[in-house]
């Protein structure tokens, strides 16, 4: 296993693209969370949640995060080297699970470099815009919980595209997964749109970053990152058994 | 070590593609895979490999499947698509990942890279490598583990005739180390002068499974031409001697019954004298096309050219 | 360019996967909107947080629009011509909204929706003259003496600061006015527009006091107190008037002006093609495999070779893809939207009078939104040409920025407007059927169906960036090797 390890992380350093789409995560996460902490204020009646906002880039991140993971099996298959890959490490599990340490590993560094500068930058933006001051345990959870957030998609999209192969496909499969579910809620009744934001990978996966009016939200911060790693889990075992069972 | 495929079936879709491939590729010497497309011989190793899974049957290496060789690079050495490259990797690190994979130092990628001649070329990109090139890439990660069986998959493709030659030599060279070399190929010419022994496959399955020269003496029939200026006396003395001898041309007799070593031998002694006596001998090509005939699978229709632009 | 377009178009139709995910389009469009029409309901679809259900139906105004018709009305019946006088001396409200309006009118009938010509002051906007809904003209904020005289059809408004001298703020012909109509004074106080704060029973009231009260004609001499239409469940008490000799104070709630969401339970048509979004990632991801998977094995060499002119060869691409995503959208929209029509309509939901015009805009734009996405993933699929990229960049620019600014609470309005104006999804505006009034005060954002574009306004923004990305999918695809 160490030697599949040690291989698929040399892959993965080894191609330039990777650099770049870690940089495209922290880079569109940072961005977009402080021009949102920058424009937003407070309005009459209610502010915002804080956290929420000062780690709003996530929504563009994301989309960065799901090509990094994406590519990372459906590019072999793009050029046949999964070929070779299957030819030197022929227990194909170990390399699904190798793949999923190293881009797991590679995720975490990048958003929470990400997420660090997003509060770093934000909630000073937001404090000055009259954002009261959060308990340090709910910030640290929403920081945190973003950074695990960033990698269960990535999780995700590698499952998804071990299962279809094809990378556009299996990028329009999971960002459908991602930004479908809300659509559909908003227009849906009150009962079914909480169904489905319960049950949603990103509006779940998110309510991690909820510390505001934790009552009135359709699933709590744990819950919700648990129901989005249910869904990575089952995305890479899906991935895990047509990797197993099918022809390369 | 050697690689063992037996009864091998698998169907997609409507396609037969192995039906009862058998063969086995021993060391020391140099096995050629050939048939016409679609006979069955990619599928084959990608089953070898793992890669696909037979519906019936079983394929070794050293008598384990491949799922169960611990660094099977160490094992055997493969290559089968060598455009099978993420182009915007450097081909240094495409071998240095493979020699991770088998737990292999980093110093092996140099000593292959050597091997193939690569040292000038190895820390540019594999997506700019010509197909010369990626062959030589791809038998170098072939090489990596220092396996004691090879498995290449259409390695002339696409080589200019220096590249064939010294894949050529490259293979010989391996199999002189006593190592099991199987090369497939639908182009018998290019096996020529390389393989000692052939596995022909036709629709799925091993229609031959022979040495070289095996082949090529049955191909022969063990016809003798010779030439000779004194025709009536060598007719009569090769014809005593149980000989069919017929006259072929003006000077010209062909033989069969004899060798030609028993020929000379005879003609010597008798004092009858000749400018050549030459044992028929079939091309390799010849050979493999009068086996595989009936086992093409698309056959061209004569040309005619399209109605209309036939000025 | 015909055998370009007949080489592409073959080349399209070979390839089942295609097929199949072009077959996806209409498939998933249908399927979703049906699921999201079925499971919604009045009042709470697109308007979470509203304390209480909705009234699911307006009166239709005279324009043939949804009406809002609620008003607190002391009132007589005037016959033939004659003129209305008053002065109106104050508004107060424990909560005085900026539209609140107390005034004279002269209407049709008692029944809600019918036409009506008013002057009236308000809260915060001065004194106007307002006629059948939508019909609004400012005069001088000072006067508070206001009359209005019917002279047949036509109801001219004035109004004077000192009861002498009369300036003329406008008048309209109602046509088909009967002899007897009703004329007096009312009061009328609209939600206040960040409606979510409202609870049952405590909507806003406005009193108006008023002076000098005459009217000359045939009229009935005696006044009667009615509430016109009916103000819902948000009602609160203390409609009413009271007489002092010649001073009036009315009591009234409610508004008469267009209806406009979220006030009004109206449903935007476009909500029956929400599934629309599921078939629009499959055009977007057909539109760019058709062009990377070229790359992916060298084909475009042959494509290229075959017709050497690159800018054929794109536009014929263009041209295919935005025609077989069009015939399938539209094929998907014809079924979804009379099909979300009839499911929302027996969920009791409003989608005011729309007109056959609009209708086939809206689901004939919807088809051309989903041709010009796959369009546009075919350019950016040139420019990228790596299909992950290219999906990736396309679902961003076209799908996140509705997300964001339509269905989801993260941005706040102003952000939302932007990327409804700038982005690829200002192409939605097409659906919209909603229109803003500036005589209501409400929240015209995303969230509630509002964009911050005209419909054809938008949609000409996703053509810009439709063409932008072909032209320099163009500009590249002839200056680098293939």
């Amino acid at each position: 296993m160490s030697a599949v390890l040690h291989a698929e992380w040399t892959k993965a350093r080894t191609l330039a693209s990777n650099g770049w789409l870690l940089a495209g995560v922290a880079v569109a996460t940072c961005a977009v969370s402080i021009l949102v902490a920058a424009t937003t204020k407070c309005s009459a009646q209610s502010c915002g949640d804080p956290a929420k906002t000062s780690l709003s880039g996530v929504y563009l991140g994301q989309a960065a995060a799901v090509v990094l993971g994406v590519l990372m099996v459906s590019g072999e298959y793009a050029n046949g080297m999964i070929h070779v890959t299957l030819a030197a490490m022929p227990r194909r599990l170990p390399v699904l699970a190798a793949k999923a340490i190293v881009l797991s590993g590679m995720m975490l560094a990048a958003a929470a470099i990400a997420v660090i500068v997003c509060e770093l930058a934000g909630l000073p933006l937001l404090a000055h815009d009259g954002y009261g001051q959060l308990p340090a345990g709910a910030e640290v959870r929403a920081a945190c919980g973003t950074v695990g957030y960033l990698m269960l998609i990535g999780l995700l999209s590698l499952g998804i595209a071990t299962a279809v192969r094809d990378p556009g496909v299996a990028v329009g499969i999971v960002l459908a997964l991602l930004f479908l579910f809300p659509v559909f809620a908003h227009f849906t009744d009150t009962t079914w749109q909480r169904h489905l934001e319960q049950i949603a990978p990103m509006t779940a996966g998110l309510a991690i970053q909820d510390t505001v009016d934790l009552a009135s939200q359709p699933i709590g911060p744990w819950a919700g990152l648990g129901v989005l790693a249910a869904w990575s889990a089952g995305a890479m075992l899906l991935g895990g058994a047509v990797l197993r069972y099918r022809d390369a | 070590m050697n690689i063992e495929v037996s009864e091998l079936r698998k169907r997609f879709g409507q396609t037969q593609a192995l039906d009862g491939m058998t063969f086995t590729v021993q060391p020391g010497q140099v096995t050629g895979f050939v048939g016409p497309n679609g006979a069955g011989k990619s599928t084959t190793m990608r089953v070898i490999l793992g890669l696909d899974r037979p519906d019936t049957g079983t394929a070794t290496v050293g008598g384990k499947a491949y799922h169960q060789l611990k660094n099977p690079f160490t094992r055997i050495g493969s290559m089968l698509d060598a455009a099978a490259l993420q182009p915007g990797r450097s081909a240094r690190n495409h071998l240095l990942w493979l020699a991770h994979s088998q737990g292999l130092p980093a110093r092996r990628v140099d000593e292959v890279t050597d091997l193939v001649g690569l040292r000038q070329a190895i820390k540019k990109k594999a997506g700019g490598y010509s197909l010369g090139m990626r062959q030589r890439l791809g038998i170098a990660a072939a090489m990596l583990g220092d396996p004691p069986v090879i498995m290449l998959d259409e390695p002339f493709n696409g080589l200019d005739p220096e590249g064939i030659i010294w894949i050529r030599g490259f293979l010989r060279m391996l199999a002189g180390q006593d190592r099991a070399v199987l090369v497939s190929s639908h182009l018998m010419s290019e096996l020529e002068d390389c393989a000692d022994h052939l596995v022909v496959a036709g629709r799925g399955c091993a229609i031959a499974d022979t040495s070289v020269a095996e082949l090529i003496a049955a191909a022969s029939g063990g016809w003798i031409t010779l030439r000779t200026s004194a025709r009536a006396e060598a007719m009569e003395l090769l014809a005593r001697a149980g000989a069919e001898v017929a006259s072929t041309g003006p000077g010209v007799l062909t033989i069969k019954g004899l060798s030609a070593e028993q020929t000379v031998a005879l003609l010597t002694r008798n004092g009858i004298g000749f400018s050549e006596v030459s044992a028929h001998r079939a091309s390799l090509e010849a050979a493999y096309m009068e086996l595989t005939r009936q086992f093409v699978e698309y056959q061209g229709a004569e040309y005619r050219a399209p109605a209309g632009e036939t000025a | 360019m015909i055998a370009a377009l007949r080489a592409e178009w073959t080349k399209f139709r070979t390839v089942r996967s295609w097929l199949f995910c072009l077959l996806l389009i209409p498939l998933l469009t249908v399927l979703l909107s049906y699921f999201t029409t079925a499971n919604s309901d009045c009042g709470n679809g697109p308007y979470p947080g509203q304390p209480v259900t909705l009234a699911c139906s307006q009166p239709i105004g005279p324009g043939g629009e949804a009406v809002e018709d609620q008003f607190y009305f002391v009132h007589q019946t005037l016959t033939g011509n004659g003129t209305l006088t008053a002065r109106l001396t104050g508004l107060s409200s424990a909560a005085l909204q900026p539209w609140a309006k107390a005034g004279i009118i002269v209407k049709q009938s008692m029944t809600p929706g019918s036409a009506y010509a008013a002057m009236l002051g308000t809260g915060a906007r001065g004194v106007r003259f307002q006629y059948n809904y939508t019909g609004d003209t400012a005069g001088p904020s000072s006067a508070h003496w206001l009359r209005l005289v019917r002279s047949g059809d036509t109801i001219t408004g004035y109004d004077s600061a000192d009861g002498a001298h009369w300036v003329r703020i406008g008048s309209v012909v109602l046509p088909g006015l009967p002899g007897t109509v009703q004329a007096g004074l009312f009061a009328a106080s609209p939600q206040p527009s960040s409606t979510g704060a409202v609870q049952a029973g405590h909507m806003p009231t406005v009193t108006g006091t008023f002076t000098d009260v005459t009217v000359t004609g045939g009229h009935a001499g005696s006044w009667a107190g009615t509430g016109v239409g009916a103000v819902g469940p948000l009602r609160s008490a203390g409609d009413s008037y009271q007489q002092a000799g010649g001073t009036f104070a009315v009591t009234g709630q409610g508004d008469i002006a267009p209806a406009v969401a979220p006030q009004a339970a109206i449903t935007p048509i476009g909500q029956t093609l929400t599934g629309a979004f599921a078939g629009l990632i499959a055009a977007i991801v057909l539109g760019t495999l058709f062009m990377t998977s070229e790359y992916r094995r060298g084909l475009i060499q042959l494509t290229l070779a075959a017709n050497p002119s690159r800018h054929r060869v794109l536009a014929a691409k263009a041209l295919v893809t935005g025609a077989v995503t069009f015939v399938a959208a539209l094929a998907g929209v014809a079924i979804a939207l009379p099909l979300g029509k009839h499911i929302l309509h027996k969920n009791g939901n409003f989608f005011g009078p729309i007109s056959m015009a609009t209708e086939l805009r809206v689901a004939i734009g919807t088809a051309a939104v989903f041709a010009l996405a796959a369009v546009l993933a075919l350019a950016i699929g040139t420019i990228a040409r790596n299909s992950a990229t290219a999906v990736m960049t396309v679902i961003v620019v076209v799908v996140l920025p509705y997300l964001l600014a339509v269905a989801s609470p993260v941005l706040p309005t102003t952000a939302a407007d932007w990327l409804l104006r700038l982005t690829p999804s200002a192409g939605f505006s097409i659906q919209q059927t909603f229109q803003q009034y500036p005589q209501v005060a409400s929240a015209y954002t995303p969230w509630n169906g509002y964009f911050p574009l005209a419909p054809w306004a938008g949609f000409t923004i996703l053509c810009a960036w439709a063409l932008g990305a072909l032209a320099l999918a163009a500009f590249l695809l002839n200056r680098r090797d293939a």
